[in-house]
């Protein structure tokens, strides 16, 4: 048997890929440059659809393929490019300013790892024998950290571009949390969700580059200025 | 008993040997990569045969603890060298200190020459001594989390038992313990051996140096030893990487076969690291002294990961 | 070793302090005599303590008692393992500071009232002596709470010493405060499980713990925590530490900060691993999160501080957390049924709290001397003492490198135990208790790391470099006692970290009466030349052969020097290119611990003013004043809202002070009625 086969080799990849997802999710929050940030995101949306095309390798489920692929078109492609041209686009290289600083919001993110594994491993019950494998335990503390932590960036980050990028990788977490659960969702439901990522970006990135027109600045902070 | 001795005899020399190699290929490549065509990688022994040859000024200000710290300094990274498995996985020092004593005697040989530079009374000695203090100081939980990471999966806090354990587990080097492990080690490594981000080893300019601010006032043979400890101490750093985490062709015995085989990867992985070390310094710019405890923080919870990967994956 | 008279010796040592304090205070028209007595029966006293707790904790324990007809109460000692422990490391420290107070009160002899003066201070050191020594033996918690409340009050008076100071009067007002809550919360704690146990003898309050409910064990638990907790100093309730220890005489805080403190610790052993039975797992937690706090914050207020009795104080703080770090863990091990680790874990706690003890009183000495030849303890009027106090400033060098931790020293050999003890946490805890252990580790290395910051800022600033004021620049080496007795325990620091591994077998006693095991056999390998972790495989170390293979590594580098090189020239430093370097060019500790104040400002809220006096040009300023503070968190969020709070009760109870002496008589007659009824009742 090659090494390629081994479904041990399958596993060590995939909770390999899953942890560097992690890390690059906690990069995101370290991050100051915009740009950056998006580039992170494509790369951490790329490991994502790795992990899918090993899932669907060693468990010989091909539509997953399908669900990598289109991973790759919107996520890794098409948002970042798209995100890339509006910073351009409304001159915002400059730095974040969080609310949190640095490193305590790198500590915070820290905990917040701890909780996720704490909450999977309340759902894990080997003895049970119901969960598909132990892959799906440890991606789904994983994808349980990413929810919290892409949750927490959108509290910390005052610009409206970065939450649009946190509230993407706070989805990955649920991608991720449904591709090592399920081994896939029904297509549909993926496509749909695919979709109204879509449509939530574009909207958002519009409005983005409306509140700049007309506000100079994309400062969410600013907006409580549209109170009565 | 005099297996020991003789063990102990070829890696110190090995050690000796092969510490200012290192430096001289990581300058080159850097200076390949940056297009400059670089001193060549010889240029480590050049500089210390010089050095060792010529007559040294003391400063006037300066008090015994200026010429014991060199001493120090030397002394405590080469014992620190015979206690990390290089080529073989028996170190010949293993038992006698493990993972701890490694870090708290290279901590030793700081305390030294952080004293050394505030020993000559001058503005540059005290600025690197209080720099280097707080950056150690910062990388030093970091630095314990990832060894701990390795130290629990092998059950052990010595060398030789976590080299021995590490090559008998297939793929545990995929594990994100150890992965994570290994990137928080190798922020450390950069803060530690002063390299850009953190500090840059080609400066003198007074407001960002850090080491070199420190060893100002150094010159002749005492600056050789302290080089000299400088890069055995960046070679334990990067033996303890890729010998804890990637034990690949470590010999398990005193075999000449296998030693000649240990011997050869070890150097492989030595170049390896040299050239991600040379990636690094290339294509980041030094940060603020101030945005380096953000690196840190982002090492201390690489460590902390890593820590709970190895809990439950 | 029955012909052997320890318990002769022990109370020929008791009668010696006894004497020393008489004397003391007979003596007081000439002060050299009383110089002389007071030391002298101090150091006597010592030695015969110190040689009955060896022989005591070598061979066998011995109890005495004397029945009282007072209830409840005897004059009973107990000379088992853990108290001849702590008896030993009394003794040494009170025969190394009786040494050196022989020179360093001599500098008394001379101004007003000097007789007095030291007469009250042999009087009180003496005393001091004489409660502690009783408190570690006593075994009848009576006897216990009336030696620990003369050790508070000797303590009191030997930090108002200097009682037309401001500074000591408040800091002793603060003492005394805090030592009555201590007093009161270790009364009521010995009243709740002495009722249970129907006796105060500790023979019958061991026997108590299983007695005790669940919410009884969890009182009991807080006021011994909440009681010893203060005497330890560990934080939130340091405040009085550093505050107190600073201000007394040297010699006297070197006591109070090596040897007064450990009570808590004794203490605290005693009751959480003997009287309390088996503690649910949330008291161990407590223990070792109170334990990584206290080290963490202690270690990083003393980077702050210029004082140099002050910055030690701080690191009396730290270091009591480290030895926690190892009850904590011990009471936890207990609980989860390893006796062999807890019994791994008392030992790195207790050998931490021996090694603490003697570099910090090496370390206060060295301050003391400092501050005996410049009159200053202030470290920015300091610098360039290593040249003109060869000897103290070895000797602090000394200490300073055993409480950073570093090898081959008596400091790394207990970290590195309580590191071990640490990570066989991991593997005996599940879940997330299980990771606390390893976190607590790295927490710990944080704490090391900043330690050896802070004493390399300390020796560095103190001692080396440029002297910047003239007190320094014409300091004189210490008189021969004063360098005999920090020699001795400089000896201490290299003898227990050296010979460690010779030493731990002493534990053995002191295990089998903590926690019922011996761990003798697995501490060593390899003939006592090593230190092993107690697992097969867990991890050694040897500081012998450390320090052996240290002395030839450098021994060659330093001959090759001697010998070929020798070409050395005597230059100028480096100045800048400013016209010579002076004082006023040179690194302060201010400026020092500058990097850490700015990473670590969320803890310390740094506030600073800078006003320039410009002559003719904004280039060259006339003068410069720089003001720094950072904001004392503890006494501005804790400590004041509650002495807002008193004040503001005490205010309402106004009300009832009438003034007149019926009304006093009346309140006094309604109490006494009413606790004859409440007495009746049943």
């Amino acid at each position: 048997m090659h090494f390629y086969q081994d479904p041990q080799f399958g596993e060590r990849m995939i909770t390999l890929m899953a942890a560097l997802v992690l890390v690059l999710q906690i990069a995101m929050v370290a991050q100051r440059w915009l740009v950056t940030n998006i580039r992170v995101f494509a790369a951490q949306s790329f490991l994502l659809a790795g992990i899918a095309t090993t899932i669907a390798y060693f468990n010989n489920a091909p539509h997953i393929y399908f669900v990598a692929v289109l991973t790759i078109v919107v996520k890794v492609i098409f948002l970042p490019v798209l995100m890339e041209r509006l910073v351009v686009k409304i001159e915002l290289r400059q730095e974040i300013k969080p609310l949190i600083n640095v490193p305590l919001s790198v500590l915070i993110s820290g905990a917040l790892t701890i909780l996720g594994y704490v909450v999977a491993e309340s759902f894990y019950h080997p003895e049970a024998g119901t969960t598909p494998a132990t892959l799906g335990h440890n991606t789904l503390a994983v994808a349980i950290a990413l929810f919290l932590i892409g949750f927490f960036m959108m509290l910390n980050r005052r610009k409206a571009l970065t939450q649009v990028i946190a509230l993407l990788s706070l989805e990955n977490g649920l991608f991720l949390a449904a591709i090592s659960l399920t081994y896939g969702m029904p297509l549909v439901v993926e496509l749909g969700v695919f979709f109204d990522l879509l449509v939530a970006s574009m909207v958002l990135g519009i409005l983005v580059y409306r509140i700049r027109e007309t506000f100079d600045s994309v400062d969410v902070s600013k907006l409580r200025r549209l109170r009565g | 008993m005099i297996a020991t001795v003789v063990s102990i005899a070829l890696q110190l020399s090995l050690v000796l040997l092969l510490s200012p190699l290192v430096s001289g290929i990581i300058k080159t490549l850097k200076a390949r990569l940056q297009t400059r065509r670089g001193p060549g990688i010889l240029q480590p022994y050049r500089e210390l045969h010089k050095l060792l040859r010529k007559g040294m000024v003391i400063p006037e200000s300066a008090s015994w603890i200026f010429s014991a710290a060199p001493i120090v300094v030397f002394s405590t990274a080469a014992l620190v060298s015979l206690m990390i498995p290089m080529i073989s996985a028996a170190a010949p020092l293993s038992l006698f200190g493990g993972v701890l004593a490694v870090v708290y005697l290279l901590g030793l040989g700081r305390f030294f020459l952080a004293l050394g530079g505030l020993d000559t009374g001058t503005p540059f000695g005290g600025l690197g001594s209080s720099r280097e203090m707080t950056i150690s100081a910062l990388a030093e939980p970091a630095m314990m989390l990832a060894i701990f990471t390795v130290a629990l999966s092998a059950n052990s806090t010595n060398l030789s038992e976590v080299a021995h354990s590490a090559i008998g587990q297939s793929w545990r080097f995929l594990a994100p313990s150890q992965v994570l492990a290994f990137a928080a080690l190798f922020i450390v490594l950069i803060a530690e051996t002063g390299r850009i981000p953190v500090d840059n080893p080609a400066t003198h300019l007074e407001l960002t140096m850090i080491h070199e601010a420190m060893i100002l006032e150094y010159s002749g043979p005492y600056l050789a030893l302290i080089e000299w400890g400088a890069w055995i101490k960046q070679l334990i750093l990067m033996t303890l990487l890729i010998n804890t985490f990637y034990p690949f062709g470590l010999s398990t015995d005193m075999g000449l076969l296998n030693l000649a085989t240990g011997c050869a990867s070890y150097l492989l992985k030595l170049l390896f690291l040299s050239a991600l070390v040379v990636l690094v310094e290339t294509t980041n710019a030094k940060i603020r002294l101030f945005r380096v405890p953000e690196l840190l923080a982002v090492a201390f919870v690489l460590g902390a990961l890593a820590l709970i990967s190895t809990f439950l994956f | 070793m029955n012909s052997f008279p320890t318990t002769g010796l022990f109370v020929g040592g008791l009668a010696a302090y006894a004497l020393g304090s008489i004397s003391g205070f007979l003596f007081r028209i000439s002060p050299a005599t009383a110089r002389r007595a007071g030391c002298g029966f101090g150091l006597l006293g010592a030695v015969l303590q110190g040689i009955s707790g060896l022989a005591a904790l070598l061979g066998s324990s011995v109890e005495w008692s004397i029945p009282c007809a007072v209830p409840l109460f005897a004059y009973s000692f107990s000379l088992g393992a853990v108290s001849a422990y702590f008896t030993v490391a009394l003794s040494l420290l009170a025969a190394s500071v009786s040494i050196y107070s022989f020179g360093y009160l001599a500098g008394m002899e001379k101004g007003v009232e000097s007789g007095r003066k030291l007469g009250l201070l042999t009087f009180f050191y003496n005393a001091l002596l004489l409660s502690l020594s009783v408190v570690f033996t006593a075994s009848n918690a009576f006897l216990f709470l009336i030696a620990w409340e003369m050790t508070s009050l000797a303590g009191y008076a030997l930090v108002t010493f200097d009682h037309k100071s401001e500074e000591s009067r408040s800091a002793g007002l603060l003492y005394l405060i805090m030592s009555h809550v201590e007093a009161g919360c270790l009364l009521l704690g010995f009243a709740l499980i002495g009722q249970h146990a129907g006796s105060l003898d500790f023979h019958a309050l061991r026997q108590a713990g299983g007695l005790l409910s669940p919410p009884q064990q969890a009182c009991a638990f807080l006021l011994f925590f909440l009681g010893f907790g203060i005497k330890a100093g560990v934080i939130p309730v340091h405040i009085w530490l550093p505050a107190a220890h600073p201000v007394a005489p040297s010699n006297v805080s070197a006591l109070l900060s090596g040897i007064v403190i450990k009570a808590g610790i004794y203490g605290m052993v005693r009751v959480f691993l003997e009287f309390l039975g088996v503690v649910p797992n949330w008291m161990g937690i407590a223990v070792i999160v109170v334990a990584v706090t206290s080290a963490i914050l202690g270690v990083l207020y003393a980077l702050m501080e210029h004082d140099l009795k002050r910055l030690l104080a701080y690191h009396s703080i730290e270091n009591i957390g480290i030895i926690l770090l190892g009850l904590g863990a011990a009471m936890m091990f207990q609980t989860a049924g390893y006796p062999r680790l807890a019994a791994f874990a008392v030992i790195a706690c207790l050998f931490h709290t021996l090694n603490h003890a003697v570099f910090k009183c090496l370390l206060f000495l060295g301050a003391g001397s400092v501050l005996h030849s410049t009159h200053t303890k202030n470290m920015e009027e300091l610098g360039g003492l290593n040249r003109r106090m060869p000897w103290t400033s070895l000797f602090f060098l000394v200490g300073a490198i055993a409480i950073s931790g570093l090898p081959p020293l008596n400091g790394f050999v207990s970290e590195w135990l309580t590191y071990q003890s640490l990570l066989a946490g991991f593997g005996a805890e599940k879940g997330l208790v299980g990771l606390m252990f390893p976190i607590a580790g790295s927490l710990l290395a944080l704490t090391g790391a900043l330690a050896a910051a802070c004493f390399v800022k300390a020796f560095g600033i103190t001692f080396l470099a440029l002297p910047r004021s003239p007190e320094a620049e014409n300091a004189q080496e210490a008189p021969t006692t004063m360098l005999a007795g920090m020699g001795i325990l400089a000896f201490a620091c290299f003898a227990l970290g050296i010979g460690a591994s010779w030493f731990l077998p002493v534990f053995e006693g002191i295990t089998r009466e903590l926690v019922g095991v011996s761990a003798r056999g697995d501490l060593t390998l390899a003939h006592g030349f090593v230190i092993s972790s107690g697992t097969p495989h867990g991890g050694s170390v040897s500081t012998a052969v450390i320090a052996l293979m240290l002395l030839a590594l450098g021994a060659i580098p330093a001959w090759f020097l001697a010998r070929r090189f020798a070409v050395r020239r005597v230059g100028p430093t480096w100045d800048c290119g400013l016209p010579g370097l002076g004082p006023e060019n040179e690194y302060t500790a201010t400026a020092f611990s500058k990097p850490l104040r700015m990473v670590f400002a969320a803890l310390y809220k740094p506030r600073r003013e800078i006003q320039t006096v410009f002559d003719v040009s904004p280039y060259f300023p006339k003068s410069i004043h720089f003001e720094s503070e950072i904001e004392p968190t503890f006494e501005n969020r804790i400590y004041k809202p509650v002495q807002a709070m008193v004040y503001w009760i005490s205010l309402r109870m106004r009300a009832i002070q009438a003034g007149s002496i019926h009304a006093y008589l009346a309140y006094i007659f309604v109490t006494l009625v009413i606790l004859l009824l409440f007495g009746v009742r049943p």
